[in-house]
């Protein structure tokens, strides 16, 4: 699906990852844990297309193309799907509408026929149930005044409703209380199949209870300095980060 | 030898009336004089330099009426050319409407002037709830339409105002229109400014609200020379309410000016304004709200706002509250914001596959219609629309 080879991203003259190596197939689940500011969320923006951020060597396959050189919205109509960790707020603009242009859009990149109002309305319906969002939420502005828990649901429902290749999670654990997190979870594990995957960016472990990865990998100082299975995970919750960075400064 | 431009009004005398009022009116003008480098309500509108450059007084401009710009509506419609009311273009539809002398009105100098210059003075009467349309065709120099809306105890009047300046030489509309509402009466007026590179306009409007009553304006503004907008309201008595709502969404060279005030005179008024600007290429807007709460107006609950976002480095923007509040038991806020598109915003369209373009057109659109409230006329309300839209795209 994706492959990440020795990625270096900088901002403003700062160097945050230096030398991503990863690989993730299609069905695969992948956790990507680390302390703050190790460059987690920069790796999923830099993924998203996001352009503040400077690669200065490195490559990033995506199903066979060079992701480095599409748009966001190229990478978003090819099927890649960035849940923020801070959903931004867009007075204005109701999730329906904004949902029903980028639907549309990517349908259209993809050469499909738009969706009627109909039609559109009828999926909405469906993916709804999925992560049991409220239709007036729906008709409200795009994430203004919404709760933490309802920003997040509402990135999922998104999800759900663009039905990407590659999902990546920014921190969706963050701000939600637990019976928000199972939904969440539950929401994203529906949505898995053998064609696409899943990359989890969290600092906690709590939400690989519920999302089971296939691969834990620790991102320290811009570099996985280490994988593993989920057991791996598991083993940072207990012990915290510490002796990870104990062991990369006796290297 | 050069020959030096002479001051505005010299060149205008000829042309005032010579009713009593008319010549008291000049006089009046006369002495305090048009606005000039050193008037702080014109600061960023050098309106009397720009208009002795552009405008040629004498010229009377061809007569033109375009009946396609009539909005295909149910209810009055009043044509004027030149400030003149055409009574042969109009369609009345029961209207009350009387065309005569010049009245009493504001006594700022171009309220004075327009008093002084204008043709005679059209009074309006509320009688239906219908929409009552008024349009401006002016091709001469100068045109002063001067209009009173008597809006009667317990009665909704709804008018809806456009200017079409010839497009084939540069035109000055100095416009004045007054609203006088009664008691437990409403009166919504909607502009739309949608002129070109050879329009100047100085667009006056004031409204006199009495007890319980309400007086909504909205202006909308996408493309002009030179406009200046003047709303002036005054809240008279207790429970009287002001609203105002203003879209400037400017490209090219347009210089708009927004200079608005609301008086509270007496107890438990309300008011409320909110004015948005975008500024694209050379554009300037200005917005300048004043707020006034007598000593007597306590309980009055008065809010203002005023965002805007520039678009390229070479848009102007000019804002200024203005509060002077004598009560000591009043709600008032006030708030401005000037800044670029949200890029984090831009962002997150353009990562769910919404294309820059796009996603741009759509904040910036849902930032201006917020603007659009209590227009009360589909057919207006679709039209600011499709011009957002189309400026926008």
């Amino acid at each position: 699906m994706i492959s990440i080879k020795n990625l270096h991203a900088s901002i403003e003259g700062k160097e945050i990852l230096q030398g991503i190596n990863l690989e993730v197939k299609s069905g695969e689940v992948h956790a990507i844990m680390g302390p703050n500011g190790s460059g987690k969320s920069t790796l999923a923006s830099v993924l998203a297309g996001r352009e503040e951020y400077e690669i200065s060597t490195g490559s990033i396959e995506y199903l066979g193309e060079n992701l480095l050189e599409l748009d966001p919205e190229e990478r978003a109509q090819k099927g890649i799907f960035l849940a923020f960790q801070y959903p931004v707020e867009i007075p204005g603009v109701s999730t329906t509408n904004f949902l029903k242009t980028a639907l549309n859009q990517i349908r259209e990149a993809r050469g499909e026929t738009s969706l009627d109002a109909v039609n559109f309305l009828k999926l909405m319906k469906e993916k709804m149930k999925l992560v049991d969002i409220d239709q007036s939420l729906l008709s409200r502005s795009l994430n203004e005044g919404f709760s933490g828990g309802e920003k997040k649901r509402n990135e999922i429902f998104q999800m759900a409703m663009l039905e990407p290749r590659l999902s990546i999670l920014d921190e969706t654990d963050s701000g939600l209380d637990i019976d928000a997190l199972k939904t969440v979870a539950d929401g994203v594990n529906k949505l898995k199949s053998e064609k696409t995957s899943t990359i989890v960016v969290t600092h906690y472990q709590r939400l690989l209870d519920y999302i089971v990865p296939d691969y834990v990998h620790v991102l320290y100082k811009g570099r996985i300095v280490k994988s593993g299975d989920k057991n791996l995970a598991l083993e940072l919750e207990e012990k915290g980060y510490d002796w990870i960075k104990e062991e990369m400064a006796s290297i | 030898m050069i020959k030096e431009t002479p001051p505005m009004l010299d060149v205008l005398k000829t042309k005032a009336g010579q009713s009593h009022l008319q010549v008291k009116a000049w006089d009046t003008l006369s002495d305090i004089g048009l606005p000039n480098k050193k008037s702080e309500s014109y600061k960023f509108t050098p309106i009397q330099s720009v208009l002795l450059k552009n405008i040629d007084w004498v010229s009377q401009g061809e007569f033109f009426f375009d009946k396609t710009k009539l909005y295909q509506e149910k209810g009055s419609h009043l044509v004027f050319s030149n400030g003149t009311f055409v009574q042969e273009y109009s369609t009345l539809n029961d209207l009350d409407v009387v065309v005569g002398q010049v009245t009493e009105g504001k006594h700022d100098p171009f309220s004075l002037l327009n008093a002084a210059l204008a043709n005679n003075e059209v009074t309006i009467k509320s009688g239906s709830e219908l929409p009552v349309f008024i349009y401006h065709f002016n091709s001469s120099g100068i045109s002063n339409p001067r209009i009173k809306v008597k809006v009667k105890s317990g009665d909704t009047c709804k008018i809806f105002e456009k200017i079409f300046p010839s497009k084939s030489n540069n035109t000055f509309t100095n416009s004045y229109i007054e609203f006088d509402i009664a008691p437990n009466a409403f009166g919504y007026h909607t502009k739309v400014q949608n002129y070109h590179d050879k329009a100047f306009t100085h667009e006056t409007v004031f409204s006199k609200v009495s007890k319980s009553s309400h007086f909504y304006n909205n202006t909308f503004s996408f493309e002009g020379a030179l406009v200046r907008n003047n709303l002036t309201i005054h809240l008279k008595d207790e429970n009287c309410e002001g609203h105002m709502y203003g879209l400037f969404l400017l490209d090219k060279k347009s210089h708009i000016d927004n200079n608005t005030s609301v008086d509270h005179m007496e107890p438990n008024s309300f008011s409320n304004e909110l004015y948005k600007g975008i500024l694209d290429e050379k554009s300037t807007g200005v917005f300048n709200g004043k707020i006034y709460v007598r000593q007597n107006a306590q309980k009055t609950n008065a809010f203002q706002s005023n965002n805007n976002i520039l678009l390229s480095e070479d848009a102007t923007l000019h804002t200024k509250p203005q509060l002077e509040i004598w009560a000591d038991d009043v709600k008032c806020s006030h708030g401005c914001t000037s800044g670029q598109l949200d890029e984090g915003a831009i962002f997150y369209l353009r990562a769910r596959g919404i294309n820059e373009k796009k996603a741009k057109a759509m904040i910036l659109n849902a930032f201006a219609t917020e603007t659009m409230n209590h227009i009360h006329s589909k057919i207006v309300e679709n039209e600011v629309k499709k011009l957002i839209d189309k400026k926008l795209s």
